[in-house]
Order: structure tokens, then C-alpha cells, then sequence
């Protein structure tokens, strides 16, 4: 029952605006694809197309081999969590998570079965007979995705579902979401703007700005491998620095200019189009621009640098500094000592540099896939602290079964 | 001049304001209040000392207790009869208008329909026409229909009239149910009957109310159209058995008179009280949308 989704050159055009692009996706059966980018750049008008609540302007949208295009919403067989959970105000807690399976004609008993299951998973016994008025944010959020979890759908839709939590909150329903979608593995477009929230629960991403569809890939590829400019700058927290860099030779070799030094580039990587000027946007991670005491045995170009502002994080901070006329961010150590105006040491790995064309902004340096695997690794933790049961998660491939065995209820 | 130094000249000028029980200003509006109040109050003391005075005129004074004007009114036939037909007239009229102006009003509410903003404003406009610029023309139509001297014919033009009003009331109900809810459904698996029964009608109850509660005061009151499309002696609404008590029978009984609209404004009444009622206790939204 689990069901492929395929966009095949999808447009959607409101008047004069073209809200999405020439759009080409598939999300695997059984896989949770994250679609994430800045606000206005298509992602909901993507998600609300696939729902059926907007017609495509061109192009196919299948579910499964069935080409629901001018399937009206309540004949696809999808659940949608809103942003603002548009639970049904005057049913209580069980009337609104019954409203799609009556709708459906399902017997009375069965109904009730379900009811009690799917509160049960959700933590909302003892909430059954309440109003969504006399909920807490939270639970809400939970009658919300009940009424999708309930009635086993082909695919669930999720428009930025904890958006509207504080932010402990979240982070619980972040992991619970993981946990849930583990158990059923339902299809799942899940779109969200939070960066964090695409890295920690996707399968694979899709970036998205300005109607187009930038990269799809597993989190760490995206993070590692950015394909252009838009998807560096998006994803990764503090931000990636892009600092102005010429082509060069160093020693007979490729090399890249920047900042006031130069750094070889790494033999098993290469460019994979040559720029004219040799002009670049050299970008550097800011967990990459260590500080020269802390920094490894990799790290050899060292750059000067001075302290602008400190941003102390507890388990880390961030260190905004001038480097030869530039800003850029760096990612230091807990309790370093330095302060505004002091002259540090920077250190950099050059196995770790971004190269994107200046005028198209695409990536322009292909590198060995898994050389920062580890460095990602840590990072991810660091983003889903306090969620235990999403930090021991590992990636899975798209497309693999369902580990549990245990299910709600049986297939159809 | 600092921050600090400002706020202490603040604190030197300040200057205390004894508390009056009584302002000028609060005097003036009460008087005010009070005599625009009067006007309103003494037609209405009037209409209640004269229903039990035994001898009635124009004056206002304490009544000699009588109920013989109740009995006499309540007696005659002619009054069962205005308040029946007032009710069909009041009632078809209210059946009509609001069920038109549910289903007007929700596309006008959901859908985007060509030139709506240019069709809403045409509706308002026709909402503040004089009934009485087209009762000329309706007139003739009647006659050519051959409709005249029904109530239930009467109550389809006081129905036309009053949806303009009706519609843009609704419509403003309907925007306030968040479409999301809507939408939500329709994945659900809801058909659109199903949406409009089970989330539309619950969600809009109030406001299916008070359009009915304003169209059917408003036609319960009705003289004119009932006037001039109804002559039929046998069925007479309120408003025209009123008119006739003054007068037109000859003799002009006051007591009958004041106990007739008594008891004619009587549902109104209630019916105002029921929706303030309503209303205090009107249905929230909270808890649909947002945290």
C-alpha cells in the first residue's frame, strides 16, 4: 500500500506568477522526502498540488502508476497535517479524528477501533471526549496527525507541522514524527523551512528556491556536496562564508587564491568546468575555519585574522572575524578567550573548500564522496540534542522496508 | 536635556486631578442620553398604561386597571387573523431569504468567480434601495403574473427584497470559517455535501440565525409591500390591522389599539432578546486554527 509519488515537469503559474517551475521529483514508496526552502518559493503550492487543493498549470503528477492530475482531493487517498492543524472546532477530540474514516463509510466498530488505536499511539486517551479549544498546542498537533495516521493513506502531507510549537516542543515532536514514520513507513512530503528539521527527519531533500527545485539528495550529500551557490547558503547553521577566490597554480598545481592565501586543491578532486577569468565564490564552512589551537593535522593554511564579534553558544562559538578585508564566521571552541579586536589564527582544511561559479552559481568542484563524513556526523548530534530517539537514528536508504513489523492495522 | 532630567520635570508638572463624582462632561452626555432615551421610552409607556386603562386617549397617565381591551382584542377575530397571517407572510418570507442566502453567499464566500468584487458591490447597492421606488413596477408585474392578494406570492418579493442584505450578512459569517477547515475535509474524503452539513452549517449556526432573526423582524414589520400587493380583507398582516384601528373603522379605539401593538411586538422582543443571547454565547472558532 506504500505508493511512489512523481512530479513530471510540473508548472504552476498564478496570473503572471510562476509559483513552481518545471518540476521533476519522485519520492520513493515508503520514504520520507523533506521539501525545504526560503518562504514564496513554491514549496506549499508543490505540496498543495500533490493534495489536490491546486491544479498544475502543466506537467503530470502520479501517485503510484495513477495520474491524479484531475483527481479531485478526496479520491487520492493522501492525509494532510496543516500548518495550523484545522482540526474541526466543534467536534471533540474523537469526532475529529473519526470525521475521515465516516467520510470513508467505515462501520461504526471498526471506527471505534481505530479511534481508540490511534489515540492510543498518540498519547490522547484520555483527551477523547475534549474540544480542540480546551487542547494545548501540542496535543492538537497530535489529534492533527492522528487524523492523517488514522486512516493509512498512500502518502502523507506536511505543511510545516511544528511551526506553531515552542521550541521544546518541537524537538519532542521532531523525534516522535521520526519514530512514527519508522513504525508505518507511509510515503511522506514533509515541507518545512527549518533547515534543522530537513537534515534531522528526511530521507532525502529538496531544496527549492524561487519555483525551482535546486537539489534532491540525502542530508549528508547535500551538506557535503551543495550544487550550487542557493543550497550551500541554505543549508548549514552558522552559514556557509563566500569569500571572492581566483584559479591559480601552486607548485605546478591547481590551486585557488583567497583571503590572502593560497590553498591547493586536493588531487582526488577536480573542477568540472573551467572558468574563463578564473575568478570563483570559494565557500567555506564555518566548522571548517577552525580556530589554528583547536584545529587538526589537516588544517594546514593558516589564515590572519581579527576578532569582530564572539557569539558564545555554550557548547561552542561562533566567532565573526576580519579576514584580509572579508567576513567570515568560524567555528570556535567553548571558553577559547578571545575577544573583540584580537588578532587569532585561523585554520583551514582545503580538502574542505566549495568552489561555485561567480555568474551562475553552480558548483564547480567535484570531490571525493565521504571525506567529512564524521565532521557531519557530529554536527547532526549537536542539531538533535535532547531528542535521544532521533540522535541514535542512522540514514536509511530510500526505499527500504519497514523495520518493525508492528503495525496500527493491517494493510489494505 | 537627559533622559533622567526629563522624567523628573515629568514628576514636578505632574499635576494631580482630584476624583469628581460627577464631570461636566459626563453630566452633559447623561442629560443627553437621557431625554433621546425618553422619546423612545414615552410611545412605549403610552402603549402600555393605555392596554390597561379603562378610558384611553392620547395622554400618558396612570391607567384605571382594566383587561377588557385585552379581551376585546383578543376576542375579535380580526386579530388571531393579522398575527396568523403575519406569521406565514414573517415566516415564509425568513424561510425563503435565508435558505437563498446560505447558498448565495458560500461561493460568493469560496470561489473565485469573475467580477465578484464589482457583483458584491451591486448587491450592496440593491440592499440600500427604497422598497418603495419599485413597488410601482413589481405592482404591474403582479398583475400580469397574476400573483396579487396571496401571502405567500407577497412573501416572495419581501423574500427578494431583504436577500441583497441577507447575502452580504452571510457572506461575512462564511469568511470567518477558516477554508483550511475545508480543505482538510475534502482530503478527509468529505463530499462537498457532506462539508457544507457537517462543518459549514455547524460552524456558520449563529449566523444562519441571526439572518433569519433580522429577515423575519424586518418582514413581521413589513407595511408596505403587504399593503400594496395584498388587499385580500381576509388575511391582513399586522402592520395594515394596526393602520386600521386608526380610524378607518369609524371610531378610534386607543385602548385596542395600544394592546394590538402590544402584543404584536411581543415576538420581536423575544426574538431580540434570543439573539444577544446567541450571541453572548456565540460559538469560537478557537481551538481550529492556530496555537
Amino acid at each position: 500500500m506504500q505508493s511512489h509519488v512523481k512530479f513530471e515537469g510540473v508548472h504552476k503559474l498564478f496570473g503572471a506568477e510562476t509559483a513552481v517551475e518545471d518540476l521533476n521529483l519522485t519520492v520513493e514508496a515508503g520514504e520520507f522526502l523533506v521539501l525545504v526552502g526560503p518562504s514564496g518559493c513554491g514549496k506549499t503550492t508543490t505540496l498543495r498540488m500533490l493534495a489536490g487543493l491546486e491544479r498544475p498549470s502543466y506537467g503530470r503528477i502520479l501517485i503510484g502508476e495513477k495520474l491524479v492530475n484531475n483527481v479531485p482531493p478526496r479520491f487520492r487517498d493522501v492525509a494532510m497535517v496543516f500548518q495550523s492543524y484545522a482540526l474541526y472546532p466543534h467536534m471533540n477530540v474523537y469526532d475529529n479524528l473519526a470525521f475521515g474514516m465516516r467520510a470513508r463509510g467505515a462501520a461504526r466498530n471498526l471506527v471505534d477501533e481505530r479511534v481508540k488505536e490511534t489515540a492510543e499511539v498518540l498519547g490522547l486517551g484520555q483527551l477523547l471526549k475534549r474540544r480542540p479549544s480546551e487542547l494545548s498546542g501540542g496535543q492538537r498537533q497530535r489529534v492533527a496527525l492522528g487524523r492523517a495516521l488514522i486512516r493509512q493513506p498512500q502518502v502523507f502531507l506536511m505543511d510545516e507541522p511544528l511551526s506553531n510549537l515552542d521550541a521544546g516542543l518541537r524537538v519532542q515532536m521532531r523525534a516522535e514524527l521520526s519514530r512514527l514514520h519508522d513504525r508505518f513507513r507511509v510515503t511522506t512530503m514533509y515541507v518545512t523551512h527549518d533547515q534543522v528539521e530537513a537534515m534531522t527527519m528526511g530521507d532525502r531533500i529538496a531544496v527549492m528556491n524561487q519555483g525551482r527545485l535546486q537539489q534532491v539528495d540525502v542530508p549528508e550529500t547535500l551538506y557535503d556536496s551543495p550544487a550550487n551557490h542557493f543550497v550551500a547558503g541554505f543549508i548549514g547553521s552558522p552559514r556557509m562564508n563566500f569569500v571572492r577566490g581566483q584559479i591559480t597554480t601552486l607548485d605546478g598545481k591547481r590551486a585557488v587564491r583567497f583571503l590572502g592565501v593560497k590553498a591547493p586543491l586536493s588531487t582526488s578532486s577536480r573542477l568540472t568546468s573551467d572558468v574563463s577569468d578564473g575568478a570563483v565564490t570559494v565557500g567555506i564552512r564555518p566548522e571548517d575555519l577552525m580556530w589554528r589551537p583547536a584545529a587538526g593535522p589537516d588544517s594546514v593554511v593558516t589564515l590572519d585574522a581579527e576578532v569582530d564579534v564572539v557569539e558564545p553558544m555554550g557548547h561552542e562559538a561562533y566567532v565573526t572575524a576580519l579576514c584580509a578585508g572579508e567576513t567570515v564566521t568560524s567555528r570556535f571552541p567553548p571558553r577559547s578567550g578571545v575577544r573583540t579586536r584580537e588578532r587569532v589564527e585561523l585554520a583551514l582544511n582545503p580538502a574542505r573548500l566549495h568552489l561555485f561559479d561567480t555568474q551562475s552559481g553552480d558548483s564547480i568542484l567535484q570531490r571525493p564522496a565521504a571525506t567529512s563524513a564524521e565532521a557531519l556526523r557530529s554536527m547532526r548530534e549537536a542539531w538533535i540534542e535532547g531528542s535521544s530517539a532521533a540522535s541514535n537514528r542512522e540514514h536509511r536508504a530510500p526505499g527500504v522496508p519497514a523495520q518493525s513489523e508492528e503495525k496500527l492495522i493491517d494493510g489494505r | 536635556m537627559s533622559a533622567v532630567q526629563a522624567r523628573n520635570l515629568d514628576k514636578a508638572n505632574l499635576i494631580v486631578v482630584p476624583y469628581r463624582r460627577v464631570s461636566a462632561a459626563a453630566l452633559i452626555t447623561n442629560v443627553v442620553l437621557v431625554l433621546l432615551g425618553g422619546f423612545f421610552v414615552l410611545p412605549m409607556l403610552w402603549m402600555v398604561f393605555a392596554s390597561v386603562d379603562s378610558n384611553p386617549d392620547w395622554a400618558i397617565r396612570l391607567p384605571t386597571l382594566t383587561f377588557a381591551n385585552f379581551a376585546d382584542v383578543i376576542g375579535t377575530a380580526g386579530a388571531l387573523t393579522a398575527f396568523r397571517s403575519s406569521l406565514i407572510l414573517a415566516g415564509t418570507t425568513t424561510v425563503i431569504t435565508t435558505v437563498i442566502a446560505v447558498l448565495a453567499a458560500y461561493p460568493l464566500s469560496r470561489l473565485h468567480i469573475p467580477f465578484k468584487r464589482a457583483f458584491m458591490l451591486a448587491i450592496l447597492f440593491a440592499s440600500g434601495l427604497p422598497v418603495s421606488m419599485l413597488i410601482v413596477p413589481v405592482y404591474q408585474m403582479y398583475v400580469y403574473f397574476g400573483w396579487l392578494d396571496s401571502l405567500y406570492t407577497t412573501a416572495l418579493f419581501l423574500a427578494a427584497s431583504s436577500l441583497p442584505f441577507a447575502i452580504w450578512l452571510m457572506k461575512n459569517f462564511i469568511d470567518a470559517v477558516p477554508v483550511e477547515l475545508e480543505h482538510a475535509a475534502a482530503i478527509d474524503g468529505a463530499s462537498t455535501f457532506r462539508i457544507l452539513r457537517q462543518l459549514v452549517l455547524p460552524l456558520t449556526l449563529p449566523g444562519i440565525a441571526v439572518t433569519a432573526i433580522y429577515t423575519f423582524i424586518n418582514a413581521w414589520g413589513a407595511f408596505v409591500i403587504p399593503f400594496v400587493l395584498n388587499s385580500n380583507p381576509g388575511d391582513q398582516v399586522g402592520p395594515i390591522e394596526i393602520y386600521n384601528f386608526m380610524g378607518s373603522h369609524g371610531l378610534f379605539k386607543f385602548g385596542d389599539l395600544a394592546v394590538f401593538s402590544l402584543l404584536f411586538s411581543l415576538p420581536v422582543i423575544l426574538l431580540y432578546l434570543f439573539m444577544s443571547r446567541y450571541f453572548s454565547g456565540a460559538f469560537s472558532f478557537s481551538g481550529a486554527v492556530r496555537g
